[in-house]
């Protein structure tokens, strides 16, 4: 009952080193250190003088083993900027900060969760980033932001095709048609027609 | 495009703004109001001569407010096929012209923090009427403005008037050349720069803004290339089957349409792309003038821009 095939449900592609740009702003969440360490890798090989101008910004998830180290890795492979952040938000705050201050010719990489990747295009779109300055790579858990049409609020974490609302309480059927804008998918009332009546409740973001 | 779409003006002022340029003012005979268009469109104007039509792109100079009459700048060129020279010597006022609705392929980017214009000479047109719709101020904009010299210097009292100190002059006669690398390496993000000019100029603001990183999608120009005079050939359309001879001064696409086939355009500038035509068979060579293939879609040989582009040799088969 997922209603799949919606040109907005975004694709993603390997992270890999854009050699025309001039600075380069990486954001990484949990197991998106790896590609991160990946791009920086092929970096070094082909235009090492790039890493003067990367900058890192990196959030830890201390539920998963050893991604905590990326951070030192970071440091290590040669990137001149690299800063660890407790938080989701005060990662985006900084990185909000940072893009006010570059200038044209940065290229942004991003590479973790979907919802990570989704707020972190909302704040680039502010600033009129276009595609082809921005490379995402999904990777760790594919658990959405899922906001309510008929209140408005918005569920994290999302892992089932079938959840509550945390605003209203409305059994809500997780759509594939994604917002850019607010950086999640539209969840639509499950049991508008028949009350009560939902299909099952299946586990598939994960 | 076609003919049917064409609206007819009739010339209503004339003023002589440089030696080269002539300003033209343009409003429609039926009365009433011309089509909206947004700042950096350009409209075809046809002109009939006794022997041949031609057709020519202006962008339109005047403000996305003012539709009672459009306005459009001409520069008579050195080596015109006679366009231009029609312009400046055969039309005045009161003359009728048709010209073909606005079509824009040089907006302003509609969510950019910050615009950079760059004109050469005649190419400060689609930006005067681009001007117009900066003028809220909500978004920041500087233009950067090169001539020969300041009698060349078109249009700089009404910009100024409007525009204070966002315009920065060049004068080649005083020595003073854009600076491209200053201007270019620290705009901050979310900067288009759009220039509009003389080949040069365009291939080296498009040159220097890749240098410092500047992705294609922040990078705009517009360069209506007129279609060069070349050797006279002849082409054979496979679906009308007609032969067409093309002479020295007239183009592939005007020679097509002199001979009763229609061929999609908007820009007749070797832009837009919309008269693209599949080549069937071809012994010699294209004449590619155009700014629309690639490198490697020009060197195949399969496609031609019949608006600018040309042909050499012995047979050249169209699928028109
Ligand atoms: S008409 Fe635009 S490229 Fe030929």
């Amino acid at each position: 009952m997922l209603v799949t095939g919606i040109k907005s449900k975004p694709v993603y592609a390997p992270l890999q080193v854009d050699t025309r740009g001039r600075y380069h702003l990486m954001l990484g969440m949990g197991v998106g250190g790896a590609p991160l360490l990946r791009v920086i890798t092929d970096m070094r090989a082909i235009a090492a003088q790039s890493l003067l101008s990367t900058r890192v910004l990196f959030l830890p998830d201390s539920a998963a083993t050893g991604v905590a180290a990326h951070a030192v890795q970071f440091e290590t492979a040669g990137v001149a900027d690299v800063q660890a952040f407790s938080g989701t938000p005060q990662l985006l705050d900084r990185f909000r900060t940072l893009l006010s201050q570059s200038l044209m010719g940065t290229r942004l990489y991003v590479a973790g969760p979907e919802s990570f990747i989704g707020l972190a295009m909302k704040i680039a779109l502010e600033f009129n980033l276009n595609k082809d300055e921005i490379r995402a790579e999904e990777c760790g858990t594919l658990a959405r932001r899922v906001y309510c049409i008929h209140c408005r609020a918005t569920t994290e974490n999302v892992r089932t095709n079938i959840v509550r609302c945390v605003g209203c309480d409305r059994w809500l059927l997780v759509r594939d048609h994604y917002s850019r804008r607010l950086a999640a998918y539209m969840g639509v009332m499950a049991d508008a027609e028949a009350p009560g009546e939902l299909p099952p409740i299946k586990e598939v973001f994960l | 495009m076609n003919d049917a779409q064409t609206i007819t003006v009739q010339v209503v002022g004339i003023e002589q703004v440089t030696p080269l340029i002539k300003h033209f003012k343009l409003a429609p005979v039926a009365g009433g109001s011309l089509p909206v268009f947004s700042g950096g469109s350009h409209i075809i104007v046809v002109m009939q001569r006794t022997d041949r039509v031609h057709k020519n792109p202006y962008s339109l100079l005047s403000s996305p407010s003012q539709l009672d009459a459009y306005e459009i700048g001409v520069r008579r060129m050195e080596e015109s096929r006679g366009g231009s020279h029609f312009m400046h010597d055969a039309v005045k006022v009161g003359s009728r012209l048709e010209i073909a609705h606005p079509v824009n392929l040089f907006a302003l980017d509609k969510i950019a923090r910050k615009h950079v214009l760059i004109a050469g000479g005649i190419g400060i047109t689609p930006f005067l009427a681009q001007l117009e719709d900066l003028h809220d101020g909500s978004v920041p904009y500087e233009l950067h403005y090169s001539v020969r010299s300041a009698e060349h210097a078109a249009f700089l009292e009404r910009l100024r008037r409007r525009e204070g100190d966002k315009i920065h002059m060049y004068y080649d006669d005083a020595g003073l050349t854009i600076p491209y690398q200053e201007l270019l390496a620290a705009q901050p993000l979310g900067t288009h720069v759009y220039v509009c000019g003389p080949a040069g100029m365009i291939k080296h603001v498009i040159g220097t803004a890749q240098t410092w990183g500047w992705p294609d999608s922040h990078i705009h120009w517009e360069q209506f290339s007129a279609p060069p005079v070349g050797d006279a050939f002849e082409v054979f359309l496979a679906r009308s089957k007609v032969s067409v001879h093309v002479p020295p001064d007239q183009s592939l696409l005007e020679s097509i349409e002199a001979a009763g086939v229609e061929v999609p355009y908007l820009c007749r500038g070797g832009v837009c792309g919309f008269c693209h035509t599949k080549v069937l068979e071809l012994d010699g060579e294209l004449v590619h003038n155009d700014h629309f293939l690639s490198e490697a879609e020009k060197a195949k040989g399969k496609s031609i821009m019949p608006c600018v582009s040309r042909a050499q040799g012995k047979r050249l088969v169209l699928d028109l």
